[in-house]
């Protein structure tokens, strides 16, 4: 999940802040401050979430496009100029642009917007903003909520009790009630210094960087893995289930399918996963300090060489063309595959599916999967040459079966052209007549559709009439039972007008 | 859409009157004459379709569609009004058929025109209606019971279509009214059964159907409340092809559909399955088909705004609107893993047409197609597939976006990667043991295990033993072992598994009496690696941990362990001297080589690689301890002081029952008590005080290893 970071360079980011200390400090040096903690962390434990870098003022800017250097992202943190007044929405639009651009309107984004909670004043602030809601044309919409899902942080560089004393608290919840409501607003505890904006970008990274840890297991081999992008809760129906689910931290494998038979199966995201060794990961939680980067590579060199088992089934996985299927929760199943990019680098990726007890109808319910060895024959056969799946579902569907559809008039021309055809090749094609005409009989009587039983009927009999010198006796005989048996039907008489009933051939042949 | 959102269920009433026998006035002529049959022959006089024939027909057609689109939880029941009223179906999923409600309406044919208008009603149907939305459905009991204390969730929604010709708006009022009392009526009711459910929501939608070239007596409305349980909205349509569209937009509205129009379908004639009489097959023009499906396969386009972009287009009536995706060769093949994130079952719209049966058909034969998003730039995004699973065809959406996982550190860079010699090819063989089949929910096993937990069961006894690079291994690089290795991880051993096994164990004590080489890995050891009965002990150790975590699962699976720890032969002592002597030299050896090759870390790093082997074998057996399952291992410290020194009767190869016996015996003491080190490493009943001290010259680093512990 890609994250935007939006920061305010207006100039009451410049107010100093006062300290009891001998320097003095602007709200903007501890937002800096701030920022360049949330990256030092995510260049340690969260690297390959790609960061964008915008500040705004009335106008907003593009600093660093989305990256994964973190190096730049703090230079260019160091770089930043004082411009005049705050003009949310603008910027808004900027965040908007930007990661449609990037990533499509489809990919979930985090905005983390650092304002020290002074919202601008007059025509561009966001109390005008939020205020001409109502009243617009479809051209000038206000951005949010953004096309793509959105978690909005709202970092302030002010504590609770200063954004209250204004309507700036008011303004910033019905910001974040505009983008969905999925994210929160951040606040100082107590008074402002380093310290204390130092816990604020915590809590943040906390609540919405900490890497996702987890264990794989197969049976009694298992590995530590990271799940990344962090795998987060879902709603599936805020009314029958209102709580969120979440993945759990240990993710089972059920078995093994071909990719072939679980076929490009729709999946609501994507994610890596990656071997990790617990007890680097433990020293990496101090935030990285500089030692460390002369041992880790000794350490990284150790857990390269000590067998995994994730690069194990990623081999396997990638050679034999197979998927796990890996159980995330109750009732919630996802899959384990060799996933290879264009550099030929290739990787383990899990796609979490639908939860539910049966997320891909060609596999059934996923509880009902069992071993193959408890079969009486290998359902893949011995060559493996067959496949139990996908499974047919019990009723075909209308594009499968031979359905009747009138309601275009050429719908109807065509099924009696189709009878009077094989009409015509009696009795060689005594079987398909038979089966046509009994087809259009079921649907004119489902449809009440007497006449056209009737109509048929008088077809049948002028084809009696025309039929040449050298035609067959049987074609007589089979065209005016078949007419009879039709004007029959039209009655509505029970005995003959049945739908279950079927006209048959006349019985012509009394040699045997 | 909520599981119990008002579509969860659908009542159509449809109008049985002796007014609906009336003739829509639109005609259908059904013979078309060929040119060269044409003289002579009067054709037929063209058939008309009554009101009620169009109102079964267009509801038929919205059924259709409904099934395709939503095999479950989206329900209908089918009521017919005249001077009574009759309820084709239930709710229950086996009745939710278009060919169960076929054959009731056959049943019922159409109104009698003779009838007496006066008793006959729609309202009869109506009111039907509404109890029939009181009545639970199968989900909706379901869920309730699962929910247990938060059963309310469970909402009880639906939606009337009433087809009727109705005489004013005023009638139109009457109707609704009535409707808005009954289910008042109804929930009163339904609030002391188990069986009903009071009406949170009702939709009614009043289709007026007159015939064509009459004028209507009954004005639109668009929808309105009309009470916080009830909103009614009135379409006056005419009969016949208006009628058709009407309800194709309806069931698009209900139900969240779109529409899609697949263009540039090549007609190829691999392609043309169809109707081989047809008399235009030699066309050879591109061909079109719409197909509806649930909205959320264009997200993507709502989203961006991309939609007049992406080639929608607004169809004549001004209602409609279709995207437009472009038929995409080359094909993709079934063994690519796309990256999709939605997947939608389709219905044609038009299902009998050639082109449409003709593209499903190819579908159902198992082939996906490819489709492109026309752009602007002329640039090609394949944005969507088309593929039938098990006979349903789905429109899968494909990510065309830049992805966000892009350029991962490979997974040769992280823990584990450098490592080379994972056994791919056998955790391939053990994937392929361990794939799913449906198990039919009927097969009841005996352990009251559901099959998923019986898979993850297999899937735990197949790696109790599992190592997972070669040169950790010597067992499963044996061909040897094989047959035993399948079978022990069984969970029941038929008595011809047990034969097998025994018969794998002799096998193996023959291969070590003609002193066969074993495939022992020589990555960690230069020169031969370890000598030849050093590598049988080694193969035995293994094949006993392997054998022992599956020890406690039946008495024949111990017996398989008891065969081999019978069967595994100790060296005498005399050999065991010679081998020590033949160490030492080796070991001198080493040193020397080592002194004259001190920086060559390769070395050091592969007899390090082998110290680790050889530990890693050590700890196996306590690994095993720690697991509930198995055994206490029968004589751990016993068994590495005897490697040592060994009765010598063991070592005559074939062993008497006499030996197999007290061995069994021995072992089932040990397990009661620690043994003397002295009395179990001792040679007839003698044991040598002070080896360490012999052996200090003696040994190799590896033994000197085992020692300390």
């Amino acid at each position: 999940m890609p994250t935007v970071i939006l920061i305010d360079v207006s100039l009451s980011m410049t107010r100093p802040v006062s300290l009891d200390g001998s320097e003095e400090f602007q709200r903007k040096n501890l937002a800096v401050h701030g920022l360049n903690m949330l990256f030092e962390h995510m260049a340690s434990n969260y690297r390959l979430e790609f960061t964008s870098l915008m500040a705004f003022s009335s106008l907003w800017e593009l600093l660093v496009p989305f990256t994964r250097d973190y190096n730049a992202l703090q230079e260019a943190l160091g770089n930043l100029e004082d411009y005049d007044k705050t003009c949310v929405e603008s910027a808004l639009n900027g965040v908007s642009n930007v990661v449609q651009q990037e990533w499509g309107s489809a990919c979930p984004c985090q905005v983390v917007l650092v304002t020290d909670g002074s919202l601008g004043i007059g025509k561009g602030s966001l109390r005008q903003s939020l205020q001409s809601l109502k009243h617009r044309g479809d051209d000038k919409k206000f951005p949010l909520p953004f096309p793509f899902p959105t978690k909005l942080f709202i970092m302030s560089v002010a504590n609770a009790e200063e954004l209250q004393m204004t309507d700036s608290m008011d303004n910033l919840e019905e910001l974040l009630r505009l983008s969905g409501g999925d994210g929160q607003i951040f606040t100082v505890e107590g008074p402002l210094c380093m310290k204390s904006v130092q816990a604020m970008f915590g809590r943040l990274i906390d609540h919405a960087y900490s890497p996702f840890h987890a264990v794989l297991h197969c049976g009694n081999l298992s590995s530590d893995v990271q799940v990344f992008p962090r795998p987060e809760p879902i709603v599936m129906d805020e009314e029958v289930e209102p709580m969120p689910r979440s993945v759990n931290i240990d993710l089972e494998i059920v078995g093994f399918i071909e990719i072939a038979d679980i076929s490009s199966p729709p999946v609501i995201s994507r994610h890596l996963v990656l071997p990790i060794n617990v007890n680097k990961e433990v020293d990496e939680v101090g935030t990285g300090t500089t030692d460390e980067l002369e041992e880790e590579p000794s350490a990284s060199q150790m857990a390269g060489k000590s067998p995994n088992f994730c690069v194990l089934l990623h081999g396997s996985l990638k050679v034999e063309g197979m998927v796990a299927l890996v159980q995330l929760g109750p009732e919630w199943y996802g899959m384990l595959y060799s996933q290879a990019d264009s550099k030929k680098k290739s990787n383990l990726m899990m796609s979490l599916f639908e939860p539910g007890p049966e997320p891909l109808p060609w596999l059934g319910k996923i509880t009902h999967l069992g071993p193959i060895s408890e079969a009486a024959e290998n359902p893949y056969g011995e060559d493996d040459s067959k496949s139990p799946f996908p499974l047919q579902p019990p009723v075909k569907r209308s594009y499968a079966q031979n359905v009747t559809v009138w309601i275009k008039a050429s719908g109807l021309q065509t099924d009696v052209q189709k009878i009077l055809r094989n009409a015509r090749k009696l009795p060689d094609k005594t079987q398909t007549f038979y089966k046509e005409l009994n087809r259009l009989r079921k649907a004119a009587l489902a449809f009440g559709f007497w006449e056209l039983l009737k109509g048929v009927a008088d077809l049948l009999e002028r084809e009696c009439t025309l039929l040449p010198d050298s035609a067959h006796p049987d074609a007589a005989f089979q065209l005016s039972h078949a007419a009879q048996q039709l004007k029959l039907a039209s009655t509505g008489d029970s005995q003959y007008a049945a739908f279950d009933h079927n006209i048959a051939p006349m019985h012509t042949d009394f040699s045997s | 859409m909520k599981m119990f959102s008002v579509s969860h269920k659908t009542v159509f009433v449809v109008d049985h009157c002796p007014y609906m026998a009336e003739s829509s006035r639109q005609q259908v002529e059904c013979d078309v004459l060929t040119k060269s049959r044409a003289q002579g022959v009067i054709p037929l006089a063209p058939v008309s379709k009554s009101l009620w024939t169009c109102a079964v027909e267009c509801s038929m057609e919205y059924c259709r569609i409904l099934y395709d689109v939503y095999p479950l939880h989206k329900l209908i029941n089918y009521i017919v009004s005249d001077s009574e009223f009759h309820i084709l179906n239930s709710w229950r999923h086996e009745d939710q058929s278009t060919h169960e409600l076929m054959s009731a309406l056959a049943a019922v044919g159409p109104p009698n025109p003779r009838e007496d208008p006066e008793c006959c009603s729609i309202l009869h149907g109506l009111v039907a209606a509404v109890e029939s939305l009181c009545k639970i459905t199968e989900l909706q009991h379901e869920r309730r019971t699962s929910l247990m204390d938060t059963a309310e969730r469970v909402a009880n929604r639906g939606r009337i279509i009433c087809l009727t010709n109705t005489k004013s708006d005023t009638h139109v009022r009457m109707l609704e009214d009535c409707i808005q009392e009954t289910i008042l009526e109804q929930n009163k009711l339904a609030a002391g059964s188990d069986r009903l459910m009071a009406i949170q929501q009702c939709d009614l939608v009043l289709v007026h159907i007159h015939p064509q070239g009459e004028d209507t007596l009954v004005s639109d409305r668009p929808k309105k409340e009309i009470s916080p349980l009830l909103t009614s909205e009135v379409h006056s349509v005419r009969a016949g092809r208006h009628l058709s569209t009407k309800l194709n937009i309806l069931v698009q509205q209900h139900f969240d559909l779109a529409s899609t129009t697949i263009t540039n379908i090549p007609m190829k004639p691999t392609l043309n399955v169809c109707d081989q009489e047809e008399q235009h097959a030699n066309t050879s023009a591109n061909y079109d088909v719409e197909l509806l499906h649930h909205r959320d396969a264009h997200l993507e386009f709502f989203k961006s705004g991309d939609l007049h972009m992406a080639g929608s287009s607004t169809r004549e009536n001004g209602l409609k609107e279709t995207i437009t995706l472009k038929w995409c060769t080359p094909r993709t093949n079934s063994i690519e893993l796309h990256y999709c994130t939605g997947a939608y079952r389709i219905s044609p719209t038009d299902v009998n047409s050639r082109p449409s049966s003709c593209l499903t058909n190819f579908l159902l034969n198992g082939r996906s197609v490819l489709l492109e998003q026309p752009r602007k730039s002329g640039s090609k995004v394949i944005s969507h597939m088309l593929s039938s699973h098990g006979g349903e065809i789905f429109l899968h959406v494909l990510n065309s976006n830049r992805s966000t996982l892009e350029d991962p550190p490979s997974i040769s860079e992280g823990c584990g990667g450098r490592v080379t010699d994972y056994r791919i090819t056998d955790f391939g063989e053990f994937m392929r043991e361990n794939r799913l089949t449906p198990v039919s929910e009927s097969s009841h096993d005996p352990s009251g295990k559901l099959p998923v937990e019986r898979a993850k069961a297999q899937l735990e006894r197949h790696t109790r033993y599992w190592p997972m690079i070669i040169s950790q291994t010597t067992i499963f690089n044996m061909q040897a072992v094989v047959p035993l290795a399948n079978l022990i991880v069984k969970e029941t051993l038929s008595e011809e598994d047990l034969l097998t096994c025994q018969k794998t164990v002799y096998n193996l004590v023959d291969m070590e009496r003609k002193n066969d080489p074993l495939p022992i890995s020589t990555v960690g050891s230069r020169g031969k690696g370890p000598k030849r009965d050093e590598q049988y002990r080694i193969m035995w150790n293994e094949l006993e941990t392997l054998v022992k975590t599956h020890a406690g699962a039946t008495n024949r699976h111990q017996q398989v362990l008891d065969c081999i720890v019978a069967c595994r032969s100790k060296p005498p002592e005399e050999e065991e001297r010679k081998k020590r002597g033949r160490k030492r030299e080796e070991r001198e050896d080493k040193t020397e080589k080592n002194g004259t090759k001190e920086t060559d870390d390769k070395s050091w790093q592969e007899s390090e690689r082998l110290k680790g082997l050889l530990d890693k074998e050590e700890q196996e057996p306590e690994v095993i301890k720690d697991s509930p399952d198995s055994p206490e291992p029968a004589n751990k410290k016993p068994r590495l002081c005897t490697e040592e020194v060994q009765p010598a009767e063991r070592a005559k190869g074939p062993v008497s029952l006499l030996t197999m016996w007290s061995n069994r015996i021995t072992v089932a003491n040990s397990r009661k008590h620690q043994e003397f080190v002295g009395r179990v490493s001792s040679v007839n009943n003698k044991f040598e005080l002070y080896q360490q001290l012999k052996d200090e010259n003696g040994m190799d680093v590896h033994e000197n290893g085992k020692a300390s512990r």
